[in-house]
This record gives structure tokens, sequence and C-alpha cells, in this order.
């Protein structure tokens, strides 16, 4: 009986501990994003209050600010569940790694610390405090939040390009945090995760508040609260643009066969085309239905039409990620980011010759449908970050498979995690419309 | 004294600082959880607003304990991920459902049903939380944990960690938390000017006070029969501390007597703390007894002074901001303020 449990339950960590790791964390990023975001939002607001001493301004920061208590704390929930998983599902990955790049750890520490002690001040201080001073105790929320995303993410760029040490007879030695945590894919990972950041929250923002102009178009609560999402948003997209060719060449120098899987680029050749949209099939190794555009791939990763791009051929067979996945979740992520730049050029025109948000209702619409879409962008980006890594852990130097842990019963910690994760979801969302379906008169005469 | 042993101060206070802190806010939801069918709505709100601008932060202390052991010592990091697989993960799931009550019951604005629901997941989490931790807790303490390999059956993973030890100081912990929160709670009346509520909490605090001082002779002998190489080591290095927590126990107690609150409070957390520092003092230089001591765990010294540098910047930032935050709404000035 014993040894038939053992066989069952030894017989495959791997999967169920990636799905519960992709699970957990892809919830996470969602609130962070708001934790990195909000912030942003809430000090506008509270400053135009300042400067032109209008209520609604001030009710709209404090709102944001009650919406921002429920998605932080439920994202310090989900953050610690990710910090004590590192331990739990991948002890192999953390007790050889943890001396190289556990030192952004560390630091993020400090600067979730820090937002949560001024999300603490900032939420119960609006009575306490003097106005300005409350203002300015909000900088420090964003600014961690910031931080904290920064720290976070060069840790995951380490895995993707790691430095910062050597490997002597199997054991590691001069090892240098700082190279570790300033990695070749850092600059680019961070500054995408960041950007992306920003635009998950000024999208859903505005997403939210064009549903309720689209049901009451005179709400200048709204109208104002939609402007700030939106603009948000809209900023980042050409930056967003910039920063993800940036990231495109990163991956093209430190991880060719990412970036071969990313293009469904089987064959290696000079003048590789872009594909857009396409199925590739691993079996008959090659990318069908997509458009092709000639040497674009080659141009936008190296600068040059006749760059010779890696195929997936050119790689043994244990050291690719799956294709399938990666190539679709790539396609979703630029698909989204193109009808982002499409919306953001339609605003512009707009904006130059009539000096306002196009008024149509169905710019409502499409602002609307963008909110869950940029969700989906940034997870999809994730997706090929993170599957596109496979199979390593640490690209090049340990596989996943290596580093899971040997605990049973990881099937059901899943099935349990999924549950309740599923109940923490929905009473957020629940507690966030109830939030916004306060009546605002009453809350303007109330404190 | 080398990088590894301030790297290890640094952890205990953060550890104590989790215990008195954090075990304050878990122990006032688990107040809520033993007196749930006789507290009125005004000793609940009593609770609910004492935690409410400080427990996010408090909690991070426990994030913070956690990244110091994964990055200086890696490797008991990892092993204790596979020993204390169960309890941990019971602990996470407490974290969530406390974390999660707390804020639902606070901002979701449901009907007054949901609001109970919220109140009771909280309370069963605020309990379930430092019963699995503290269990962990007493599991590394006896000194018996096995670091399961790669022929370990499933059952030494799920089971492996359980000695009466651990079951101790799963409950022990429990009524460290209840006691501190009701030293902390009595000043929170006193300082609001609340003689009803006074009243109780300063009956709380001397009784489970007096049941702490009872368990905590039963746990040195349990110590002493369970956990012999913990034992030597009171003997030789930790008494000092043992008489400490004494002292400071015997002494909250007379302060809470005599209702001179904010003295009562520091004379809890001292006991708390002494206990802390006793065990690990005893202890050291074992991170994991028997197999793991610092010196195999630790992270190469350069890396530690990194992070000793980079702690003490972050220090910088942390504390000036850490006692803003008390202050501001901790302190008795502008409670009574606030109050009238």
């Amino acid at each position: 009986m014993t040894g038939l449990l053992a066989d069952l339950t030894t017989a495959n960590q791997l999967l169920p501990a990636r799905l519960q790791m992709a699970f957990t964390l892809g919830f996470h990023i969602i609130l962070a994003c708001y934790g990195v975001g909000l912030p942003v939002l809430m000090l506008v607001a509270e400053w135009r209050f300042l400067q032109t001493g209008d209520r609604l301004w001030q009710k709209l920061a404090q709102r944001w600010s009650r919406s921002f208590a429920v998605l932080f704390a439920v994202g310090a929930v989900s953050g610690t569940v990710l910090s004590f998983e590192l331990g739990l599902l991948w002890p192999e990955f953390m007790g050889r790694w943890g001396a190289v790049i556990g030192l952004p750890f560390t630091m993020e520490g400090f600067a979730f610390f820090l937002e949560a002690i001024f999300a603490g001040i900032y939420l119960y201080g609006w009575d306490r405090l003097p106005k300005r001073v409350h203002w300015l105790t909000g900088w420090p929320i964003a600014i961690s939040g910031f931080l904290s995303a920064f720290f976070v993410v060069t840790a995951n760029a380490w895995m993707n390009a790691p430095a910062g040490f050597r490997i002597v007879d199997g054991k590691i030695v001069d090892i240098n945090p700082l190279a570790a945590m300033f990695n070749v894919a850092s600059g680019a990972q961070v500054t995408h995760m960041i950007v992306a950041a920003y635009m998950v929250t000024g999208f859903s923002v505005a997403a939210f508040y064009a549903f309720c102009l689209l049901r009451d178009p005179q709400n200048e609560y709204c109208r104002r609260a939609f402007t700030l999402g939106l603009l948000l948003g809209l900023v980042f997209v050409p930056v967003q643009m910039v920063v993800g060719d940036w990231s495109a060449k990163v991956v093209a120098k430190s991880q060719p066969v990412k970036l071969a899987a990313m293009e469904g680029q089987f064959q290696t050749e000079r003048h590789a085309p872009l594909r857009i949209g396409g199925i590739p099939d691993p079996v008959t190794r090659e990318t069908r239905y997509a458009i092709e555009i000639p040497g674009a791939l080659s141009f936008l990763s190296y600068a040059d039409f006749n760059a010779e791009v890696k195929g997936l051929n050119d790689f043994p067979d244990n050291e690719k990620p799956p294709v399938i996945v990666v190539h679709m979740a790539f396609q979703v992520m630029v698909g989204i980011g193109s009808m982002m730049g499409l919306l953001a050029a339609g605003c512009l025109v707009n904006y130059v010759r009539f000096r306002s948000w196009p008024k149509s209702k169905w710019f409502l619409r499409t602002v609307v449908l963008m909110g869950p879409l940029s969700i989906v962008a940034m997870e999809a980006g994730w997706i090929v970050t993170e599957v596109g890594r496979q199979p390593w852990i640490v690209h090049g130097y340990m596989r996943t498979a290596d580093a899971v842990t040997r605990a049973p019963g990881v099937w059901s910690v899943f099935a349990g995690t999924m549950s309740i994760y599923l109940l923490l979801g929905i009473a957020t969302i629940t507690s966030l419309s109830r939030l916004a379906k306060v009546p605002l008169q009453e809350d303007l005469h109330g404190t | 004294m080398g990088p590894d042993d301030l790297l290890l101060i640094v952890m205990l206070i953060a550890l104590t600082l989790y215990a008195v802190l954090g075990g304050a806010d878990f122990g006032a939801g688990i107040w809520e959880f033993t007196t749930a069918l006789q507290a009125t709505d005004r000793e609940r709100q009593h609770i609910y607003k004492a935690i409410g601008p400080v427990w996010e932060a408090n909690h991070v202390w426990l994030v913070f304990v956690l990244m110091i052991l994964m990055n200086g010592f890696p490797k008991a990091f990892a092993a204790l991920g596979l020993t204390l697989w169960l309890p941990l993960l019971l602990t996470l799931v407490g974290i969530i459902f406390r974390g999660g009550a707390y804020i639902f019951r606070s901002y979701g604005g449901g009907p007054k049903r949901e609001l109970l629901l919220w109140e009771a997941i909280f309370a069963v989490a605020s309990t379930g939380t430092p019963l699995f931790l503290g269990a962990a807790a007493g599991a590394i303490a006896s000194g018996k944990l096995k670091i399961p390999t790669e022929n370990s059956l499933p059952s030494e993973f799920v089971l492996g960690w359980i000695s009466p030890l651990a079951v101790f100081t799963g409950f022990y912990s429990i009524g460290m938390c209840a006691y501190l929160a009701a030293v902390f709670l009595t000043r929170e009346a006193r300082v609001i000017g609340d003689e009803h509520l006074t009243t109780i909490w300063r009956q709380r605090s001397l009784s489970t006070g007096l049941w702490m001082g009872v368990l905590s002779f039963g746990g040195l002998v349990m110590v002493a029969i369970e956990a012999p190489h913990l034992a030597e080591g009171f003997v030789t290095r930790g008494w000092p501390l043992v008489i400490i927590s004494l002292v400071c126990g015997i002494g909250s107690l007379i302060e809470v007597w005599r209702l001179n609150c904010s003295r009562a409070v520091i004379a809890a957390s001292g006991a708390v703390t002494a206990v802390i520092w006793g065990w690990g003092i005893s202890q050291y230089p074992a991170i994991i007894p028997p197999s793991i001591t610092t010196a195999q765990a630790k992270a190469p010294d350069g890396v530690l002074w990194m992070m000793l540098i980079v702690i003490l910047t972050g220090g910088v930032f942390l504390l000036p901001a850490l006692g803003y935050l008390f202050m501001l709404f901790k302190g008795e000035q502008l409670d009574r303020k606030v109050a009238n």
C-alpha cells in the first residue's frame, strides 16, 4: 500500500508544481500591477484636489485608496504565498542558488515593508494628517511599489540570463550578487514589466469608468476618473512598443531558443520573416497559416535584414520550450499591444482635431474591452517569459525537473489552492464592486 | 563574530518583532474566536480598530525573516521547505484566510450575515496560523527533524515533523499571542478611556498571564525531556533569558493589575522576546538541529556582508517610517485627541 502510494505521488511532482506556481504567480501579478499603478492615480487625483480644492477630486482619491486597500491586502497575502512557495515547491533551486539571487528578494522585502507602512498611514490618515502631509505620504507607496517590481523582476531576469558567479568543479564560486541582479536581461525585462503594470492599471480603471459613462454619460465623477485612467494607459503604449522591441533584442542575444519559439522559427536562416499569427507544428517543423513579412524578424532582432536567426531545429530536443504555447502567447500579447497602439493613435488624431476624447459610444465600448485585454496581454507576456525558459529554471544551469520538491500530494495542494483562490478572487471582485456602488452623494457628505 | 552571526541577530530581531507585533494581531483574532458567543459589538469593534492600520506592516516581518533565511542561509531554507512541508502549507492557508477575511470584513460592505461569516473565518484563521507556525518552530527546536531524501516515504514528508514538543509549542504560541493581545488591548482600552473594556481586558490579561506562567514551566520540563541538546544549551548559555522572561512575565502581571498599561505592554513584550532569544541562543550554532548548522547553511561571506549593507541601508528608511506609523496610530496623545 505505501509502496503504491509512493509510486503514485513521486511519479510526477513537476507538472502540478509548475501549474501551482504559474497559477499563484499569475494571480499575484494582476494584484501587483495595481499595487504599482493605483498609487500613481491616487496621487494625481489628490494633487488635483490640493490645487483646485474641488472635493470631487478628493473623493476620487479616497475611493481609489479604498480599492487599493483591498487589492494591496490580497496582494500581500498572495505575495506571501509566493515567498513560501519558493521553498516549498523549489527547494533545490533555492538551496543551490539562493546565495546568488537572494539579494533582490531581501531588497524587495524592504520595499514591500515600506509600501505596507505607508499604505497604513495613507489609508487611515485621511482625518489625522494635514492635507499636504497626507498627499506626501502617498509618494512612498508609489515609489516602493515601483521598487518592489524592480527588485523582484531582476531576480526573474537572472533566471533567464544567469550571471554573477562561476562554476568550478560543480561548485558555485565568486558570487557577485550585484552582477547577478543587473544581468543582461534585467534592464529590458524590468522596464517591460513596470510599464505593463501602469498600462494594466490605466486600462482597467478606464474600462470600469467607460462602462459607467456608457450608462450615465453626464457623470462628472466618472468622466474625470476615466480620463486619468485612460491617460495613464495610453501614455505608456508607445513607450511599451519601444521597450518591447528592446526586450526582443535582448532575448535574441541571451536566449535564441526562446526567440525561435516565440516566432515559430524552425529553420535557421538569413532574411528570416516576421510571422503574424500562424500555428507552429512541432512534428512537421513548420509554422503554417502565418502572414509573413520577409526579413522583418532578422531586422527586428539584429537590426539587419540579412542577419541569421537561429531556428528551433538547431537545438537539441531536450532544450526546447513547448513552441505552440510560447508562439501563441506571444501573438496574443503583440496582437493586443497593436490594438492599443491603434486606440492611442485614434485618440491622438481626435485630440488634435477636436481637443477631446472621441464622442462615439464605440470608443467607450472599445475601452471597456481594453481593460480585460490589458490583463490578458500582461499574462501572455509572462507565459512567453516563463514557458519560453523551459525546460530550465536557471537558463543553462539547472533544469526545472531537478529543482522541484520531492514532497507528496502536490496535485492535492494545487486543487486546494485553486478552490481557495477562486473564493479569494470572487470576494475581491465583490468587495470592489460594492465599494463602487456606494452612492457618491452619500459619500460626499460623510467622511 | 562573522557576518553570519550578525545576520542571525538581525533575523532573530525580525522574528521577535513578528512574534510580538504580529502575535498580538493574531491574538486579537484568537480572542474573537474564544469569546465569539458572548462578545458585544462594541468589544469586537475595539479589536478590529486596534489592528486596522498596523497588521499589514506587522505581517511583513514574517516575509522579511523568510527572505533573510533564503538569501543568507539558502540550504536551511530549502531544508525547511522539505521537512516542514505540511505545517508550512497549513500556515499559508491560515495567512490567506486571516488577511482575506480581515479586509473583506472591513471593506467588503456586505450584509450583516456575510460580515459575521468573515469575522468567524478571521477568528479561526487567526488561531490556526500561530498554531501551525508555532508547531513548525517546535519541530525545529525538538532537534529531531530529519531531512527527507530521495528514498523517503510520503508519510515521512507529511508526518515526520510531528513530535510532542511541536504539538506543545503550537498551543503555547496560541497562548502567547492571546496574552500579548490581551495586554495590548487593555492599553488601547485605557487610552480611549473606556472603563468597561479596560476591566474586561485587564481580567483577561491576568488569567491568560497566569496560565502562560504555568505553561512556560511546563515548556521547560518538556524541553528537558524531549530536546536534551536544547536543554543543555539552556543550562550553559540560555539561562539568563529564562530568568528575564520570568521577571518580565511577573512584572507584566503586576503592571496590568495596577493598570500601568504602557509598562505592562513593555514587560509582556519583554517576556516573549526573552523566550525567543533564549531558544535562539541555546540552539546556536545549529539552525536546524541536529543536521544543519549555520556554518553549513550559510552563503559565502561576501554575500552576507552585502546583505548586511542592504539591511542597514533599508533600515535607515524603514525604522523611521515604522516609528511614524506607530506614533500616528498607537501614540497616546493623538488617540486622546481623536477620542475626545
